[in-house]
């Protein structure tokens, strides 16, 4: 009886100190993980990607998500494409999207959709994307930090244009990316795409990219830094790869490709921390990184 | 409590590095072609790829149908005689010889005929709003996809792949699925497209089946057809290569068996 007692002041204490960490779940042993600090005023986001298969994985995961979220307060989620796999009639949006997230929208939490090569260019037209029928756009959710949304599928000459173009244009002092297919990643079933990687590599040294997000792969991995640009790849909202990565590769600085995971990310100052969760509420990664400031 | 999976490698560093050389040497076309139109590159790029550039542009030239300049044009060397260095454009897709050029030409007319089709009946149609919903999305489809069938009435397989085209895509992209790559391109393509569709029935004006995934279009067969307006897609169905209306969501024709098994 009283080493139940004891037991259970312990366990008490355990999450006292937990949550007195800051905001984060369960995390390996041997590393300590980086909270993410929650400070007000600061830009705080999701990432999901290759989720829409409506099933209950992806179902517990938009619960961690919105889990998340009541604690985390994110403004929007950006997704990194194959956001609706499969059929797509207006039954399968439900299923597929509205119901899952159906507490974050209610919640004033926006999506912004980048399309996979497994997604029908009409999902530029729903509202909820709010892609506002474009293939390919920017947007800056706060001062300072801008968003490109990229149709890696179709990176015609005009694409490419448009995003160099958008990107001189751009003084914010955070330009992230986002798009489908990763320029750098371990996954064994599409690994890297070089030809995108040689087009849109210089693109982002030249102008100043600090992040980048892909999907495509099902897993998650946090690339190492490449060229100073932080990639990440999050393909594990929905239809999981296990044991995808190619651990060999070299470019992994952390992955995770046994469960389900969704990355939040928070943006304060100069710098970036973010969080990989996975569908049971671990913390699978964490981190921060600080922008990129080249100088003309 | 979290761990990191620990697994025993499968793959050796320097298969990765060979497999990433060759997949290097698909890159040219495009990045020829933003080195010759944009600025932002550093001109010291350019240096090595002048021969690449005046290659490139004349295989676009002759792709694009411009046959009344196909004679005028040297005969490039065929495809299997380019060296394994040569630029994809030269040793994957081409250059064309002027006949498959004249070949290809003759589908990019009908391309522009049926896009001057759907052109008209989509002006006919209340326009979709930038913020719609699903409903809204499907609403459109099926009303553009009655009005293309209505107006496609006796469309059939070949009007838009020609009798003409058929062999030349059938060609080039066996030579595609024949590369170093083409194991690797072929499971992309079948990945979520398992379900699909020994069973499904293809036909000119049929709608894309909706409880079949749309399959990846890998970008080395993009590079290899001829290419579409946003409102025209390449699709695989099965072993099937499909071209797609996305808006209308119909079939607008299709080649089958196009995927070596």
């Amino acid at each position: 009886m009283r080493i139940r007692q004891w037991s259970s002041v312990a366990l008490v204490l355990l999450l006292i100190w937990a949550g007195a960490a800051g905001v984060h779940a369960i995390q390996s042993p041997a590393e300590s993980p980086v909270a993410l600090p929650n400070k007000d005023g600061s830009f705080k986001f999701s990432v999901l990607g290759d989720f829409g298969v409506g099933d209950q994985k992806q179902f517990q995961l938009a619960d961690q998500m919105a889990t998340l979220h009541g604690r985390f307060k994110y403004d929007l989620v950006v997704t990194v494409g194959d956001n609706i796999l499969g059929s797509e009639r207006p039954q399968d949006f439900q299923k597929k999207f509205e119901i899952p997230y159906k507490p974050l929208l209610d919640a004033g939490v926006k999506f912004y959709a980048s399309l996979g090569n497994h997604d029908s260019r009409e999902q530029r037209f729903y509202k909820l994307f709010n892609m506002e029928g474009k293939l390919y756009y920017s947007f800056s959710p706060k001062a300072k930090i801008r968003f490109f949304a990229f149709d890696s599928t179709y990176p015609e000459p005009e694409q490419i244009r448009w995003l160099e173009k958008e990107l001189a244009a751009s003084n914010d002092d955070w330009k992230i990316v986002f798009f489908h297919q990763p320029l750098y990643s371990s996954g064994r079933t599409h690994g890297s795409d070089l030809q995108l990687r040689e087009v849109l590599e210089p693109l982002f040294l030249k102008h100043n990219v600090s992040v980048v997000l892909s999907g495509h792969d099902h897993v998650y991995e946090r690339v190492k830094p490449q060229k100073g640009i932080a990639y990440f790849v999050v393909g594990s909202g929905g239809r999981l790869r296990v044991g995808n990565i190619d651990r060999k590769s070299g470019l992994t600085a952390k992955g995770f490709d046994t469960d389900q995971a969704f990355m939040a990310a928070e943006i304060s100052g100069d710098q970036m921390y973010f969080n990989a969760i996975s569908r049971l509420g671990q913390t699978v990664d964490s981190g921060v990184l600080t922008r990129r400031k080249i100088t003309p | 409590m979290y761990t990191t999976p620990i697994r025993e490698p499968k793959t050796e560093i320097p298969a990765e590095l060979d497999r990433c050389r060759l997949e290097a040497k698909h890159m040219a076309e495009t990045l020829l072609e933003l080195e010759a139109k944009s600025s932002y590159e550093d001109q010291t790029r350019l240096v090595g790829s002048r021969i690449g550039v005046v290659s490139l542009v004349a295989a676009t030239i002759l792709a694009l149908g411009a046959c009344t300049s196909c004679n005028q044009l040297p005969t490039p060397r065929a495809t299997s005689e380019s060296p394994s260095s040569a630029p994809a454009t030269e040793r994957v897709v081409g250059p064309l010889t002027p006949a498959d050029a004249q070949a290809l030409a003759t589908m990019n007319d009908r391309l522009r005929q049926y896009l001057d089709l759907r052109t008209k009946i989509e002006r006919s149609l209340p326009k979709l709003p930038k913020e719609a919903t699903p409903q809204q999305i499907d609403k459109n489809q099926r009303a553009m996809e009655k009005l293309v069938r209505e107006a496609r009435a006796t469309a059939k397989p070949g009007d838009i792949f020609t009798p003409e085209a058929r062999p030349v895509i059938q060609r080039l992209l066996a030579s595609v699925f024949g590369g170093p790559d083409g194991k690797q391109l072929k499971a992309a393509i079948m990945d979520e497209n398992q379900a699909a569709p020994s069973k499904v029935k293809l036909a000119v004006n049929g709608r894309y089946p909706d409880t079949v995934p749309l399959a990846t279009v890998p970008p080395q067969v993009l590079q290899t057809l001829p290419k579409l307006t946003e409102d025209l897609e390449y699709r695989f169905i099965g072993d099937s290569l499909i071209l797609l209306d996305v808006r209308a969501h119909v079939i607008a024709d299709f080649i089958e068996d196009i995927v070596p098994k």
